[in-house]
């Protein structure tokens, strides 16, 4: 999958942020054309985005979490072993996900979960937001429009 | 207008990337394994995860270092039968998630040391209404991701106990494509040996080797006067196993001592060495290691 923007006949990049799907499988992936700033997203619905995930790889590129053992298996059963599920990047450790948030972003399909994520975790730094629950995910849906 | 194949990259994902270490991790892994072995059936029930780990526990009994990867994901039995317990202390480092270790020192790896209680049934999601082929998708995943994340150190045989039906195994092929080879294994019921024998035909057409078949509870010796009846009426096995051309593995005759706890964490095949039914495990051991120096 690969995006043209035709004025410019030059490949669109990836957005790796603004990402924040409503629903788990309604996805909107953006792209922007570095020459000339416009952006495009692309949208799916629940079988697209299965058959967009086929590939088992990460929009946006391999993320540091994705190179931890058990990656997808931690992070999306719906129970598993606390040390299996490394939901908060080390580094972030002064922000806090509430129970409700935690839910929510798990359930953002895998291959998007860590641009999601990213997408949350910059907007509540950009706002000195410290807890990150349901009603700032539903911000950051509304700023991204999504 | 530039063409899909003029557009270096794919503007960011780096999918060729991603998918290049992914198979680099499984390698790397993979490599450290001499032979790798799946035990499989058609059918459901016929004794594939306790004919795993008996034999995993004979082989190992000779020595070998011996491990067993549970793929029956949501059935998982294999840490049961080996004695680790579902709250197993889970060791995860920059190798991978520690294999668990179990009776007579297999070390295993299974769905069951990842979920917190015994009872929590493996779902991926925490809504109802996931599509099949979802979780099919899901499934692919973590079967990967056990395969290429899991820490045995070096190993002489890795054991997969397969899920029942023949489903898995094109994925399994895909990832370890160097498998020495799928062990069936079927009971004496005409049923069971009308799946198998589709089975077999499917491994023949996907191209994976077939060690040959082994017949369980083939058979039960009566404690009153020892003869030996059988079980189930049906074709013979040995028959099925001329027209299939396929190596016949011996015959486990049934002993109710299988399904029993031995209570010391102990395997049957260890805890009943002069049974007709260990002899019967060491006979088909015998058998595969055998096909494995054989062939490589
Ligand atoms: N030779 C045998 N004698 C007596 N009992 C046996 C024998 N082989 C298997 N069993 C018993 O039969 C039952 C089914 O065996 P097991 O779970 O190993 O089958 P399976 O093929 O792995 O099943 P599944 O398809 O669910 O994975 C178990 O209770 C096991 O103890
Ligand atoms: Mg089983
Ligand atoms: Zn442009």
């Amino acid at each position: 999958m690969k995006f043209l923007c035709i004025p410019c006949d030059t490949q669109m990049e990836t957005q790796t942020d603004g990402i924040m799907p409503s629903d788990s499988k309604n996805l909107a992936l953006k792209f922007k054309c570095k020459k000339c700033g416009h952006s495009i997203a692309m949208l799916t619905n629940k079988f697209e985005t299965e058959f967009v995930s086929k590939i088992g790889v990460e929009i946006g590129g391999g993320s540091e979490e994705s190179k931890s053992p058990f990656n997808m298996v931690g992070n999306t059963l719906s129970q598993a072993k606390e040390i299996l599920n490394k939901d908060q990047p080390a580094e972030k450790k002064e922000l806090v996900w509430t129970d409700e948030a935690k839910e929510r972003i798990q359930r953002v399909p895998f291959f998007v979960r860590n641009m999601a994520k990213k997408t949350v975790i910059s907007y509540a730094q950009e706002h000195g937001a410290t807890v990150i629950d349901a009603k700032l995910m539903d911000e950051v849906r509304d700023k991204v429009g999504m | 207008m530039k063409t899909y194949n003029d557009l270096a990259g794919d503007g960011g994902s780096n999918f060729v990337g991603q998918v290049t270490s992914q198979l680099e991790k499984l390698r790397t892994r993979l490599d450290k394994i001499k032979h790798k072995i799946a035990l499989m059936s058609g059918k459901g029930g016929v004794g594939k995860s306790s004919l795993t780990a008996n034999i995993a526990g004979c082989l190992a009994d000779r020595g070998y270092k011996v491990g067993i990867l549970d793929l029956d994901l949501n059935g998982p039995s294999i840490g049961k039968l080996l004695s680790v317990p579902n709250d197993v202390k889970l060791n995860v480092d920059n190798d991978g998630v520690h294999a668990g270790e179990g009776a007579n020192g297999i070390k295993i790896m299974s769905m069951d040391m990842l979920l917190p209680t015994a009872d929590t049934p493996v779902m991926w999601t925490h809504k109802s209404g996931e599509t099949a082929s979802w979780v099919s998708m899901l499934e692919n995943t973590a079967i990967r991701e056990l395969i290429a994340d899991t820490y045995w150190g070096e190993l002489d045989y890795l054991l997969l106990d397969m899920p029942p039906g023949s489903d898995r195994i094109d994925n399994i092929k895909e990832l370890i494509p160097e498998l020495a080879g799928v062990i069936e294994i079927t009971i004496p019921s005409s049923i069971s040996q009308h799946i198998v024998a589709k089975s077999i035909t499917k491994n023949n057409t996907v191209g994976v080797p077939i060690i040959g078949l082994i017949e369980n509870m083939g058979g039960y010796a009566c404690p009153s006067c020892n003869a030996e009846h059988p079980l189930f009426s049906g074709q013979d096995v040995e028959e099925l196993c001329r027209q299939k051309e396929v190596d016949y593995l011996g015959k486990i005759p049934f002993d109710p001592r299988i399904s029993e706890k031995t209570g010391n964490g102990k395997l049957f095949y260890s805890e009943h060495k002069d049974s007709p039914a260990a002899k019967a495990i060491d006979v088909s051991a015998d058998k595969i290691l055998n096909f494995t120096k054989s062939n490589s």
